[in-house]
């Protein structure tokens, strides 16, 4: 109880010096805020990216690939293609028909509209079954793709980013110029994507396999028993995945690269902010050395000293996490980027907030101790003394 | 030089705080070295790339569609044009579905090598020439695959052969090594003679063309040559420099400097902060003894100069160690990138935002210092 009240006393007596010690306590605000609001922003780019890709991932949805290989390296003949219709536990569409869809990669050059600078993205060959294995995708103008004809249709996204996706636009591919007939919203997600017939696609570019077949199943727990089915039949060399691992798969290097320098450069930075910490607390408290001194001589316990300092760091370090955490939404929420190719919005979520907030305790505890420690040891007589 | 001593006197007034704030500000310029040395790292990448070796290929806007073998002498007729090398390109998979091999199949005749940027012994280019199922390949794929050379290696691919397999044997003849950042570490170098002879389909097309300029110069003039020379055939075709390529692929990074920036910017603030502040406190509590400096004769003129280079020897000494740290760093931040390195003109950079940033933070507290009246800082004590 005692102690209780000793923290209580000391603490305010810390707080309410506060304004007389202006410069110390800004640097540590400044410099949490700074390390705080730079790991939130790379963290939103994480998270932002994560959300983006899974954006349309259906739990029902299962891609078929060669057994091994990655989405643009792996072939699935036309044989084996026509055997995966008549597997167990495929929903069926409205005409009755499983819901199937044969897709076929070809990379793709377009032209950014406000640079003008070429990016690669990839052309995928499609069958029509495409509108009902994924239905959030409906046209805001022009009309799908026609069966046997060169013809695109592009996501808004790709009109919004690209040059020359307007209806009627001709592109030149091989085989003689390709004409975009339509443009469609496909739900949350916001990637450019351009569809063609994959018959189309397959005979301009003399291919005689599919990339991938993905399947809709009548639910997600059919999964395992279609799994097995597809294992168990000795005519098939592929195998099934969850949509959502493949989506994961896929892009492993750019999570894993985004992570990584999220975490390094948000490691040094507070670091930085620690040791910035240190220095101010270490001078806030030699500036109140007799101050302390006569604390402990009139019978306050250095525990009290301890936890108080400890205290008043932590509380000198949240609002610099919460400076920091709001700037980066200010600032960075929503803001596009596409770095390597991928475009997706930052996200600044109340969870990276709170990693942030975490973070930031941290930065103050490790930032207090050994002040702390000094405030506590320093000896009665020499601090009385003392100038 | 008389000055030493007692700019390292200020230095070591208070040993625990200088060692700090040299802590920090290491760790921040660590930071900085890393982040900039990305940036500047790719630029560097993209002016080191070849300038003189043109990539002709369709402008038919897909990858990987076919030009005619037959562009090859209209091609080599544009003047400034030194040599032509047809390219094929395919891929395919050693023994694992996830081991894939890039199958670059070349025309090895007169000074080919001239028109790429891989380095081959002449032995190795003498064997490639003379076997038709010969093979090059990079000595870190030899190693990984335990591949000799006399070895026999099958590559399972897309593309059918005349016999119907679509299994495609090399004989492994010798090594290379390839000092552009674009091309991928797993390819092999094969024959297009009987790359092209053997396939089933698409026979006498290529994927592209390389050109090598007589003259670096001329890259810009030959290249719109070439193209102008196909305007408005059935297969337009655009040249590009491998310069010009590594931008475009180095671009991919570029949103990312503007995160880099922010970031640097963030650091330096919080950084100015910091020193800023303990170097005003110290002033404060050296009053007595800057006005004792004074009484000894020290002009103000002087006095602001000693603070000035107390703050700019730390600030600096700190920032050297972290540049050094941020070289040690380097290459475990830099392994996405292939083939990049520190520039000089980083540490350059570096050591002059440190000298700024110590000119800055004990701008104003040098100030205070030298406006001292000695009478008044004595009686306050």
């Amino acid at each position: 109880m005692n102690f209780l009240r000793q923290f209580i006393a000391l603490l305010a007596m810390s707080l309410a010096g506060v304004p007389q010690r202006l410069g110390s306590v800004l640097t540590v605000i400044i410099g949490v805020a700074c390390a705080v609001g730079v790991l939130v922003s790379m963290l939103a780019m994480g998270t932002g990216a994560r959300n983006q890709e899974q954006a349309n991932v259906r739990a029902d949805g299962v891609v078929l690939s060669s057994v091994g290989s990655r989405p643009f390296s792996s072939t699935v003949p036309r044989e084996e293609a026509a055997v995966i219709r008549d597997m167990p536990g495929i929903r069926r569409g409205s005409d009755g028909e499983p819901i199937v869809a044969f897709e076929s990669f070809v990379g793709m050059e377009g032209r950014r509209r406000v640079t003008g600078t070429r990016v690669f993205f990839p052309l995928l060959g499609i069958s029509e079954s495409v509108l009902q294995y994924r239905p959030e995708m409906h046209f805001t103008s022009g009309r799908m793709f026609q069966r046997g004809l060169r013809e695109l249709i592009a996501s808004n996204t790709c009109v919004r980013q690209f040059s020359g996706f307007g209806i009627g636009e001709r592109r030149s591919l091989p085989g003689g110029d390709w004409t975009i007939v339509g443009h469609f919203d496909q739900g949350v997600g916001e990637q450019c994507t351009v569809y063609a017939d994959v018959d189309i696609v397959m005979s301009t570019f003399a291919r005689n396999a599919y990339s991938i077949v993905s399947v809709l199943l009548r639910s997600p727990s059919d999964y395992d028993a279609f799994r097995a089915a597809v294992r168990a039949n000795p005519t098939l060399h592929l195998e099934a995945k969850h949509e959502t691992e493949v989506v994961q798969d896929a892009f492993k290097q750019l999570n894993g690269l985004l992570d990584f320098v999220s975490y390094f450069v948000g490691t040094i930075m507070a670091i930085g902010a620690t040791l910035g910490a240190v220095n101010s607390l270490y001078s806030i408290v030699d500036a109140r050395r007799r101050e302390l001194a006569t604390l402990r001589a009139i019978g306050f316990g250095s525990g009290a000293i301890v936890a108080s300092i400890l205290c008043e760091s932590v509380l000198l370090a949240l609002p610099g996490a919460l400076v920091g955490a709001g700037l980066a939404w200010a600032l960075f929420n929503g803001l596009s980027v596409s770095p390597f190719g991928y475009s997706f919005q930052l996200e600044v979520t109340r969870s990276l907030a709170l990693t942030g907030v975490v973070w930031a305790l941290a930065m103050g505890l490790f930032g207090g101790l050994l002040p702390a420690l000094r405030a506590a040891r320093v000896p009665v007589t020499t601090a009385l003394r003392a100038t | 030089m008389r000055f030493l001593p007692l700019i390292w006197s200020g230095i070591r007034r208070m040993p625990g705080r200088t060692i700090l704030m040299f802590l920090q500000i290491s760790v921040a310029f660590a930071l900085f070295g890393v982040l900039q040395g990305l940036k500047s790292g790719v630029e560097h990448l993209v002016a080191a790339a070849r300038a003189d070796l043109l990539i002709v290929h369709t402008r038919a806007n897909f990858i990987f569609s076919p030009l005619p073998l037959g562009l090859l002498e209209p091609i080599r007729s544009v003047p400034g044009v030194k040599m032509v090398v047809p390219v094929e390109l395919s891929g395919g998979t050693y023994q694992k579905p996830d081991q894939q091999v890039g199958i670059v199949a070349v025309s090895p005749e007169g000074d080919w090598l001239s028109a790429f940027t891989f380095t081959v012994a002449p032995e190795y280019d003498a064997a490639l020439r003379n076997t038709r199922t010969g093979a090059l390949v990079p000595e870190e794929l030899a190693k990984k695959y335990g591949w000799k050379i006399g070895d026999h290696i099958p590559l399972m691919t897309r593309t059918t052969q005349l016999n119907g397999s679509t299994t495609w044997e090399f004989d492994v003849v010798g090594t290379f090594d390839d000092s552009d950042i674009g091309g991928g570490r797993d390819k092999i170098l094969s024959n297009f003679s009987y790359y092209n002879e053997a396939r089933q389909v698409g026979k006498n097309t290529v994927n592209h063309f390389n050109v090598a300029v007589s003259d670096p110069k001329l890259a810009v003039s030959v290249a719109d040559e070439i193209d102008r020379r196909f305007a408005n055939s059935s297969n337009e075709t655009k040249s590009e420099s491998l310069r010009e390529l590594a931008q475009l692929q180095l671009q991919s990074i570029g949103d990312l400097n503007f995160l880099i920036r922010a970031i640097v910017g963030a650091v330096l603030v919080a950084l100015l902060f910091a020193t800023s502040t303990m170097m005003m406190q110290s002033i404060r509590e050296r009053t007595a003894e800057l006005a004792v400096l004074k009484t000894l004769g020290f002009t103000d003129r002087t006095v602001f100069l000693l603070i000035l280079a107390e703050a700019a020897v730390v600030c600096v000494a700190a920032a050297a160690l972290g540049l050094v740290l941020a070289l040690l760093a380097f290459p475990f931040a830099g392994r996405f990138v292939p083939g990049i390195s520190m520039p000089a003109v980083v540490i350059e950079i570096g050591l002059a935002s440190a000298v700024f940033v110590a000119l800055v933070s004990a701008g104003v507290p040098a100030i205070l210092a030298a406006r001292l009246r000695v009478a008044e800082a004595l009686a306050s004590r």
